[in-house]
């Protein structure tokens, strides 16, 4: 062993080099204080380690980012481990660049003779900024697409050159597989090995001038190794406890893949990046425009923080006392932008909304990936664009919800609201004027149409063509218009209600629902085809029991029981919506199309007719498949019920809203 | 203010032993810095040299196949696939066919419908059974070519040839030409007179006398 080394050591000097690496004089004793630069050479060694894994499994271009992130992260072996420690690690230097830079000022460790240390300190700064920067776009997702595209906008606002800038760093004028392929190099290649250099150089300037110690006396001066030494690997190894926990029990989220026709409200900065998202939102700094607020700002901090050693030598002790204020402010500053982003965001109902939704796409979008089809060579993106679980309820909270609600949301969770009564008030929540179409055409939905009519369909009166008629009504005038409260189904239902729900019938009425609900062909329910088919009885030939003897639905609704015809028209039609499948894929996509038409609510319809010029054939195919659970199956995490919230609002606000009673 | 720092000289000055009063830290200090400095690159590396192994320990997930509703599947259970071609099409007189054979092909995150994922020659003399062979070469894995004139398969990489039968005719390949399972079928059921040709497409490992299923 001794041989050998004393072999390496006439031909490579090693031992020398060792020494002096390890026997570096401490003077004053190894301290915790000394810790944070080898903890920040750690988290980048981890950075190499775990960035050289990921690159052997990524592939940049828009149709394979996201998708080989996917599989690094949800299919290899370890993959989420590996990405976890890559990213809270990433976040990790960030935040120990901070505590190195605060410390290395507090201790006036930036002034002669070694300013020019602090400067190659900055510009590392820079470098690792400029790496999680690009690392940020890489997985090719919506929060890193737009939250990207907020960065590259900023950079076009540069004076003179911004355009360049921003079409050389995407490498193009917009965003495409070069994009990918430019940060990429960036991100693993020019900026790593700029790091390198320039820490090499900053450890070799920093060993020239050794530490910034306080008080010499302090303890017995020591060595690097093993006192030092140890005090470091205790601090790096806690480093390595917290991202390797971060990494297994908080997976860092891959939401859906980066999609320029979807917009994407969540989006935001990493959250080391928010205190500047703030700041530009002031509204005074908003006026002054992003070139101000993103670029001269900033600028100007990064100039006063590169002056610090001038400043110091010129003015002496008043200059470092300068200097440390100047820092504990802008520390101050950032902490409190920070909290104050975090604090609006989370009491922000709309980007609580958008968080929400973000996470139910990106699941959806694993979700999809994960299955026996796997990823389609076009890329997972078009998974959720022909996803009717992800695009139905988007399109109904844009052509639906301003009349119908969805389980008394929008189709996105979010409540409906209109202007307050005075330009002044605040926005209310709005009262829906059309039915609440959660569960449309599920055993409830057919209860509720058979046995509580006029109550499931009492939003209907809030409406102003309700109100209208009424009035029109009351004056004595004729209008026929749709009355839940008056009508023929509204009179059958509460005219037999008593039968409907004696003894007798008890098993009838839940065979004609079970009939109506198995007519829709709604996936995810099995019928009881022995109820079904005596609902069926009850539905065309009425053979109930009691006084509903002989009233059956066929009798007014004439087409029950049957096909929804391919070719609907009207020549058949009778004075009454057609029943044939009612609710079901065929029966809504024509009912959209044409309510006005005979067959289903004639002169009396008040609803808005969708032509193919207001609802594309592929949109109203993506809302019908949703609204008639006609995907592939979810596990996600759905929207929240809202409806008795609704309810609840409406009830405590405003007066003469009508709302149907009880849970539906 | 109080920090300013003392000059230290450079670092290549302290040549000096440490100054007597600087204890020597006990063999077991040393010991436990070094465990500790070894620990947190070796978690990590092993982390990452078990991700590395991915390709060896991970399993393989099943797929799907899209075939319609009452269609026959296009490959079997057993891993026999239709050809496009039927019997008619193989020459009565024993020049061989060269023949793409397509299936779903799953890479990585993609999987890929129906897709060529191979080349054979097929060859039938007279009313005789349909042969099958992999067209990839069993020395260092070329394709192998029919060469008319000389009525033999030659491979351009290193000169292997082959007669028709497969048998080897020089001693550049390790084995003769991996022959593939032949079935003939109707309507995907085995029927000696059938006129699909079904075939189990494999690869074997190269440069070995054996032949190894990759
Ligand atoms: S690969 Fe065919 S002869 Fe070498």
């Amino acid at each position: 062993m001794i041989a050998l080394i004393n072999w390496l050591e006439t031909r490579t000097g090693v031992k020398a080099l060792m020494h002096e690496a390890f026997n570096e004089r401490v003077p004053g004793g190894a301290r915790w204080r000394y810790v944070w630069g080898s903890t920040l050479v750690f988290t980048f060694v981890l950075q190499m380690i775990t960035g050289f894994m990921l690159w052997s499994a990524y592939s940049p271009s828009t149709r394979t980012a996201w998708e080989s992130v996917y599989h690094i992260q949800h299919e290899m072996f370890l993959g989420n481990i590996i990405r976890g420690l890559h990213h809270y690690a990433a976040q990790g230097m960030v935040v120990l660049m901070a505590i190195h830079l605060i410390q290395v000022i507090i201790d006036g460790a930036y002034k002669a003779p070694r300013e020019v240390n602090f400067w190659l300190g900055i510009v590392l700064m820079m470098i690792v900024l400029g790496l999680s920067l690009t690392g940020y776009l890489l997985p090719w997702d919506q929060k890193g697409y737009y939250a990207t595209q907020v960065t590259t906008n900023i950079m076009s606002a540069t004076p003179v050159v911004g355009r360049e800038v921003q079409v050389l760093a995407q490498g193009g004028s917009d965003y495409g597989h070069l994009t990918l392929t430019r940060f990429f190099a960036m991100h693993a290649g020019i900026l790593p090995t700029l790091l390198v250099g320039f820490l090499v150089l900053h450890i070799y300037v920093f060993r020239r001038h050794g530490l910034t110690v306080h008080d010499p006396k302090r303890a017995p001066d020591t060595t690097f190794w093993p006192d030092q030494v140890l005090k470091d690997s205790v601090a790096c190894l806690a480093v390595l406890a917290v991202v390797l926990l971060l990494a297994m029990f908080r997976a860092p989220e891959l939401s859906a893949p980066a999609d320029p026709a979807v917009k994407f409200d969540a989006a935001r900065p990493e959250w080391y990046f928010l205190f500047l998202f703030r700041f530009l939102k002031f509204h005074a700094v908003e006026s002054l425009g992003v070139t101000f607020g993103a670029i001269i700002v900033p600028g100007i901090i990064m100039g006063i923080i590169a002056a610090m050693p001038i400043t110091a030598k010129v003015l002496g002790n008043l200059g470092h006392t300068l200097n440390r204020a100047f820092t504990w402010a802008l520390a101050l500053g950032v902490v409190v932008l920070t909290l104050m982003a975090f604090y609006e965001d989370a009491n922000n109902v709309e980007h609580q909304a958008a968080l929400t939704e973000a996470h139910r796409d990106g699941q959806r979008a694993i979700e999809l990936s994960t299955g026996p089809d796997k990823i389609p060579v076009e890329g997972a993106v078009t998974l959720l664009r022909e996803d009717p679980f992800t695009h139905g309820p988007r399109l109904f909270a844009q052509h639906c919800s301003s009349c119908h609600r969805f389980n008394g949301h929008d189709g996105r969770g979010s409540l409906v609201t209109e202007a307050g009564k005075t330009d002044e008030a605040p926005s209310v929540i709005a009262a829906p004027t059309a039915a609440d179409l959660g569960g449309f055409g599920n055993r409830q939905w057919m209860t509720a149409i058979v046995m509580d009519y006029s109550n499931h369909f009492a939003w209907m009166k809030n409406s102003t063509w309700f109100r209208d008629a009424q009035a029109k009504h009351a004056a004595g005038g004729t209008v026929d218009y749709i009355n839940p409260d008056s009508s023929e189904m509204a009179d059958w239902t509460s005219g037999n209600l008593d039968a409907l729900k004696s003894a007798d019938n008890a098993d009838n009425v839940k065979a004609l629902v079970e009939f109506l609900a198995a007519e829709t062909g709604h996936a995810g329910t099995t019928y009881d085809a022995a109820l079904v088919e005596k609902g069926r009885d009850l539905a065309i030939k009425g053979s109930w029991a009691g006084a509903l003897n002989g009233t059956s639905c066929a009798s007014c609704h004439d087409t029950i029981g049957q096909d929804f015809p391919t070719q609907p028209d009207d020549s058949t039609a009778s004075s009454y919506p057609t029943l044939a499948k009612y609710a079901s894929l065929a029966w809504l996509k024509d009912f959209i199309r044409h309510p006005d038409a005979a067959r289903h609510y004639g002169a009396k319809n008040q609803m808005v007719v969708y032509s193919s010029q207001k609802l594309s054939d592929e949109n109203l195919d993506l809302l019908v498949r949703w609204m008639t659970n006609d995907y592939t199956a979810s596990t996600v995490h759905d929207y929240q019920d809202q409806l008795e919230v609704l309810k609840a609002s409406l009830a405590s606000n405003a007066s003469g809203v009508a709302a149907p009673k009880g849970n539906k | 203010m109080t920090s300013t720092s003392p000059e230290i000289p450079a670092a290549g000055s302290v040549d000096l032993p440490i100054s007597v009063e600087t204890p020597r830290r006990s063999l077991l200090v040393q010991l436990i810095t070094g465990m500790l400095s070894f620990l947190i690159i070796a978690v990590p590396s092993t982390l990452s040299g078990l991700f590395f192994l991915d390709p060896i320990l991970r399993k393989r997930k099943a797929v799907s196949d899209d075939t319609a509703d009452g269609e026959v599947p296009r490959k079997d259970e057993a891993g026999f696939i239709r050809l496009d071609v039927t019997k008619e099409a193989v020459p009565q007189d024993g020049t061989p066919l060269s023949v793409t054979v397509n299936d779903d092909l799953v890479d990585a995150w993609n999987m890929f419908r129906d897709v060529p994922v191979g080349s054979i020659w097929l060859r039938k003399v007279g009313d005789g059974p349909i042969l099958a062979f992999n067209s990839i070469c069993p020395h260092l894995g070329c394709s192998v070519d029919y060469i008319r004139e000389e009525n033999e398969f030659y491979c351009p990489c290193h000169a292997s040839a082959f007669a028709l039968d497969g048998k080897k005719m020089n001693d550049i390949p390790p084995r003769d030409l991996d022959v593939l399972e032949v079935s003939m079928r109707t309507h995907g059921q085995q029927d000696a007179n059938g006129h699909e040709i079904w075939v189990k497409f494999q690869n074997f490992q190269r440069a070995t006398s054996d032949k190894i299923v990759i």
